[in-house]
């Protein structure tokens, strides 16, 4: 009777706990108000004049779609980075004429960034959008492909026209301009407002009664996710900080290839004529190119990737650089039980494995799938009239 | 005549590293450890040091076997100190371990060694009974300690063996000004300058490292740190990287950080044998 009454006691006690409300003190309020308000504004990009020009816009949202711009006319940008997949291929590894050996990221949000690719091989969105058109394994093109597609379609040329006035002198212009357009288009991507972001917003304003309609579980794993440390690098509005960082995930995608990550993505940056210290920048001498002038590669940059917005998470599975992880789940056992062997003792000197308890875990993809919006809105409407 | 003679040898004393992309490189900081085995098989990690330029490489694994297996390979390519981790697991738990004494001493009777290291310790740990029979053991074996740690550890091992010779790793992530001390206050201490980029970013010699290379050209020297399985894929990159910046130093000092410094250290006379 005794050990009944006990049981029932402990029962109790542990159902309080599950249902008791989850309180953030003043430091934990601070580190959550940190992650809005959502939207943000999308940043200028001064090297690209026609950023925010509807007319490139627009044609940038054709050629997106475009597979006339790729060697057999079979792949557009929107093959990997697909609407119904929340702009990605929901595969582990992208693969179109050659299996790569990265996960496809989604476009959401890219317009935040301030490097581009799992690597930051580019510095500008419409660097980054010509290296898919030119690579082999991608999409096969080449400048001149690119030139004959717009010059060939008269409202391809009708609305290069509109964007940037006289005709492009060369393929390779063409070709920048096609990707300026493309980058204007996906810098419109900004996913839309979340229940964490209603949560936070509440939080703001002291609205006890909308906070209590985020989940609980939602909330614990907040709790769990702004103790941590997790911030450290899922920082800001969009959950990034945008840097690069050895999280302990293998590189090596098969038996005698290792990928470099951002020390490779330097080279890159380095010898790409279309950076931003390049003749097609529209800014190569201003602040927009201060960063790529100064950035150095060092030896810890070796095995480092981009750390990925949390943004829509739920929906662009699998995960990590190299797709190697199914779920969320999967994710956070991943720093759960972080191989601390791989790290350099000074180098990801904020890691350490968090030893979560399967509550914990389910707690914290719960508040992970709180950063998805229950639907994603229709991004590729047309929104200018003046070509046909 | 004697203006030309005295020009030319003018020239010769201030002529930079040309050529320095054939320096030989003695990488003192590489790892043959348990899970980078089947990755990379013996034969392929001694192709991977040759393919980079390696004149010699001080290797160090958990476990030592790893080493032994190199060792095996290429006698004349491998330099290997004792590494007191039988599994890389044991990097923070080694210190209050008193089984890894047994495992030193009889790696140490088995086979031969020019250090015991790459090892952890700070602070005040560089006085647990431990650390102090590492220091005993190197001292009965005139063995270089491989000491990643802090000045305060670099302290408490001289105060245990003014006579020991300390290899720092990395410089003991310290910048110039902070190292500069310990190098003039202590004769017998070295350090690598694996895992450092700021000395020789872009192919330049910073200036103030610079200044420490010309004032203590005995006491550095280079390392890639290959922690995990995938960074023996950087280092032929970290060579090439090296004779880079040393590129920027006169021939003679690019000569002694490249190898002649770790030889020195390391292998004095000659090469260890078993």
């Amino acid at each position: 009777m005794r050990a009944a009454l006990a049981g029932l006691i402990a029962a109790l006690l542990a159902a309080a706990a599950v249902a008791a409300p989850v309180r953030f003190d003043e430091a934990e309020t601070r580190r959550i108000l940190r992650h809005g308000p959502w939207p943000p504004a999308v940043p200028a990009d001064p090297s690209n004049r026609v950023a925010e020009n509807p007319a490139a816009i627009e044609l940038g949202r054709r050629l997106f779609f475009d597979k006339r711009l790729s060697a057999d006319g079979t792949v557009a940008c929107a093959t990997c980075h697909a609407p119904a997949l929340a702009w990605t291929d929901g595969k582990p590894r992208a693969a179109t004429y050659q299996p790569l050996h990265r996960n496809t990221p989604t476009v959401l949000n890219a317009g935040l960034g301030r490097w581009f690719g799992w690597d930051g091989g580019a510095d500008s969105l419409w660097a980054q959008s010509i290296r898919p058109i030119l690579s082999p394994q991608e999409m096969g093109g080449s400048a001149a492909q690119t030139a004959r597609r717009v010059a060939g379609d008269p409202a391809l040329t009708c609305l290069a026209r509109a964007s940037f006035g006289a005709p492009a002198e060369s393929d390779e212009a063409a070709l920048v301009r096609a990707a300026k357009a493309i980058a204007a288009f996906v810098a419109t991507m900004v996913s839309p407002r979340t229940p964490f972001d209603a949560f936070r917003d509440a939080l703001a304003e002291g609205d006890a009664k909308a906070m209590a309609r985020y989940p609980q579980a939602a909330q614990r794993g907040l709790k769990l996710f702004v103790g941590k440390g997790c911030p450290d690098c899922h920082f800001g509005p969009a959950f990034t900080n945008g840097e690069f960082h050895d999280v302990g995930v293998p590189h090596m995608p098969a038996p005698g290839m290792v990928d470099f990550g951002r020390h490779g993505g330097l080279k890159i940056l380095a010898a790409d004529r279309f950076n931003r210290l390049g003749p097609w920048s529209d800014d190569a001498e201003g602040e927009a190119a201060a960063l790529t002038r100064r950035v150095r590669a060092t030896h810890t940059d070796f095995g480092r990737f981009k750390v990925p917005s949390l943004r829509e998470a739920a929906r662009t599975a699998p995960y990590m650089h190299d797709g190697r992880y199914a779920s969320l789940r999967d994710a956070v056992r991943h720093y759960s039980e972080l191989d601390m062997n791989r790290l350099h003792v000074h180098g990801e000197q904020l890691l350490r494995p968090l030893r979560l308890k399967g509550s914990e875990i389910d707690d914290l993809v719960a508040f992970l799938e709180s950063l998805s919006a229950p639907k994603l809105p229709e991004f590729a409407p047309a929104r200018y009239s003046a070509c046909p | 005549m004697r203006l030309v003679l005295a020009l030319t040898a003018a020239l010769l004393l201030v002529r930079p590293a040309a050529a320095a992309e054939e320096l030989p490189i003695f990488d003192a900081h590489i790892h043959y450890s348990h899970d980078a085995w089947d990755m990379l098989p013996p034969d392929e990690a001694i192709a991977v040091l040759r393919k980079a330029g390696l004149r010699k490489a001080l290797v160090s694994s958990s476990s030592d076997d790893g080493t032994q297996k190199l060792y095996d390979a290429a006698p004349d390519l491998i330099v290997p100190e004792l590494r007191p981790y039988r599994t890389r697991g044991e990097l923070s738990t080694w210190l209050r371990d008193p089984t890894v004494i047994q495992h030193l001493e009889s790696r140490l009777a088995r086979y031969k060694y020019v250090g015991i290291g790459e090892f952890h310790v700070f602070g005040a740990d560089a006085d647990l009974p431990v650390m102090r029979r590492v220091v005993e053991l190197a001292k009965q074996y005139g063995l270089v300690l491989h000491l990643h740690g802090d000045a305060e550890a670099i302290d408490r091992v001289f105060a245990q063996d003014p006579a020991a010779r300390i290899l720092w790793a990395h410089s003991g992530f310290d910048r110039p000004d902070k190292l500069r001390p310990m190098l003039s206050k202590y004769a017998n201490l070295w350090a690598d300058l694996a895992v450092r980029s700021e000395h020789g970013s872009g192919g330049k010699v910073d200036p103030e490292w610079r200044r420490l290379f010309m004032d203590f050209p005995d006491r550095f020297m280079v390392g890639t740190d290959t922690y995990t399985p995938e960074r023996w894929y950087y280092v032929a990159e970290h060579a090439a990287w090296s004779r880079a910046w040393l590129n920027d130093l006169p021939r003679d000092l690019a000569e002694k950080l490249a190898y002649r410094n770790a030889e020195a250290l390391l292998l004095g006379e000659r090469a260890p044998s078993r």
